[in-house]
């Protein structure tokens, strides 16, 4: 009996451990992508990076606090035009170094930070193979790379360079599906916690003398209703609808904002009466990464924006239609 | 999930309950997966803060990883090779863990089982993105830049500025999301042999994609 018994305690006890080691393989790298979506947002950190993308190398410098203020941020290009991106509590302003003057949007105020949720990162995996790479050092730091891999040639995949205790982005690149790399960003220098200076989250001063312009895209949070009234017919395999706001009518003004998420890659559908948006053009635009393409007809403007490859915003764009009540 | 359940949570974490209180919680977070997840969220929080005074700082750091940059490779560090006395273990373990990836195989969930270390996993097996509507070729205008200063630009100024507060941090990529509206504005980038911006037809088919 006994010569029986041991065996199978044996081999339960292998398939136990097996088990263990498989759900840590399939873990691993998602926990990786958890604690560095949670570092990103709650640490306090500041430091600036060196972004290259094509022949553009432009130094920033970042610097993120959240306290009981809330999560406050400032971006700002080191060279070139004083460009920046401030976050805060107010919402979002981006100068524009180049005409004087800062644009504003309160469109989504007050929830710009939303949280990486972890169903989304479950919907992820089904568009991305999630990879734990070896460990290494950047910027003298012990690193461990994550690498994410897209499935098809509709999005873009990133390898990610984590900071091992804190899972702080040091090096991030982005690279499309054949992993040839796009873009890439490297700190030059960190600091954390309580060696930040928080008084780099000031504007600077010059900013006075520039002209503040409204986005006069609709204001407000918007209605959210359960149907969108347009929609894509069809979307590459992952995408899903994660928000949607619709505004109007206001003076025969109205837009519908939809926002489709493979749970890492994000597009922005917009739908806008035909002379609200008459000045737009037609097209595929283009800002680095980020596509964008926008076509008339049927009385509406349909633009769709999002660091995604161009087919992908061109494809969405092209099956915008009317839902059928 | 209420406001009171989630400082619960936050006051077992910190100690402050009774051990009934405790024991409560404690059964709860056994049966309750949304529960599950903002315990482990929390942690995931604390951890982070904790080691916010690490001091990832160092004097000559800027020098250094300016000269990583220069270089730009990163020297990966090989595994640690296992202990001798550990590779038969090892080859049972594998072979049982052979057995149950067999099982895990014909689950349910095999499709969305992506084990570690997949290399663009499953690109054969994503259906390719179909059209439920005959789309033509379109002619593409070239790319243009989406910082300009003409109304239109301005227009597609505020469709990039909204969209980036929609999508947030989407990934956890944080302020990451943000930095090409800070690089200098981009220069038209299309070329007439552009594949996909200019002459790729748009794929047509079946609709056997994803029709909404």
């Amino acid at each position: 009996m006994r010569a029986r018994i041991v065996p199978a305690i044996v081999t339960a006890g292998c398939l136990v451990w097996a088990a263990n080691a498989l759900a840590d393989s399939t873990r691993e790298p998602r926990e990786w992508l958890e604690r560095m979506s949670t570092a990103m947002s709650q640490m306090d950190y500041q430091g600036t990076f060196v972004y290259v993308q094509g022949d553009d190398v432009v130094t920033m410098r970042i610097t993120h606090v959240a306290d009981d203020e809330g999560v406050r941020e400032r971006l700002v290009s080191m060279s070139g035009a004083p460009r920046e991106v401030i976050r805060d509590s107010d919402g979002v302003r981006w100068v524009l170094g180049d005409d004087h003057s800062v644009l504003q949007d309160q469109g989504f105020n007050r929830t710009f930070f939303p949280q990486l949720p972890l169903d989304q990162q479950s919907q992820a995996r089904r568009s991305y193979a999630l990879k734990l790479g070896g460990t290494g050092r950047v910027a003298g730091q012990p690193v461990r790379n994550l690498k994410i891999l897209p499935r098809d040639q509709y999005r873009y995949g990133y390898s990610l360079w984590l900071e091992e205790r804190s899972a702080l982005l040091l090096k991030w690149e982005l690279i499309d599906s054949n992993r040839k790399p796009l873009a890439k960003l490297v700190f030059t220098d960190i600091r954390i916690g309580s060696e930040v200076n928080r008084n780099e989250l000031q504007p600077s001063s010059q900013l006075k003398k520039f002209r503040t312009v409204d986005s006069r895209l609709p204001a407000g949070r918007g209605q959210v209703s359960k149907v969108p009234r347009w929609s894509p017919r069809s979307l590459p395999p992952g995408f899903e609808l994660t928000d949607q706001r619709f505004y109007g009518p206001q003076d025969d003004a109205v837009m519908e904002h939809l926002v489709y998420s493979d749970g890492l890659a994000a597009v922005s559908v917009y739908i806008e009466s035909a002379q609200e948006a008459a000045e737009q053009q037609p097209g595929l635009s283009a800002l680095g990464t980020t596509h964008a393409f926008s076509k008339a007809g049927d009385g509406v403007s349909i633009t769709v924006i999002g660091e995604v490859p161009a087919i992908t915003v061109r494809l969405i764009a092209e099956s915008v239609a009317p839902v059928s009540p | 999930m209420n406001t009171e359940s989630r400082e619960h949570i936050s006051s077992l974490m910190d100690g402050e309950v009774s051990r009934e209180t405790g024991r409560f919680l404690v059964r709860r977070l056994g049966a309750d997966e949304e529960l599950c997840g903002t315990w482990a969220r929390y942690h995931l929080v604390r951890d982070c803060l904790r080691h916010q005074d690490g001091g990832l700082a160092g004097d000559d750091l800027a020098e250094r990883i300016r000269h990583a940059i220069e270089r730009e490779s990163v020297p990966m560090t090989p595994r640690k090779a296992y202990r001798a006395w550990m590779k038969p273990a090892m080859g049972l373990a594998i072979a049982a863990s052979v057995a149950l990836m067999a099982i895990v195989a014909v689950g349910p969930e095999s499709q969305v089982a992506d084990p570690a270390g997949t290399e663009l996993a499953g690109r054969a097996e994503v259906p390719p993105f179909t059209s439920p509507q005959s789309l033509a070729p379109a002619p593409v205008s070239q790319t243009a830049s989406l910082l300009g200063t003409s109304a239109g630009d301005s227009r597609m100024n505020a469709y990039l500025l909204r969209h980036y507060q929609a999508a947030g941090s989407t990934g956890g990529k944080g302020f990451v999301t943000f930095v090409p509206i800070v690089i200098k504005p981009a220069v038209p980038r299309a070329q007439p042999s552009d594949p996909v911006e200019d002459s790729e037809p748009l794929p047509d088919g079946d609709g056997s994609a994803r029709p909404q």
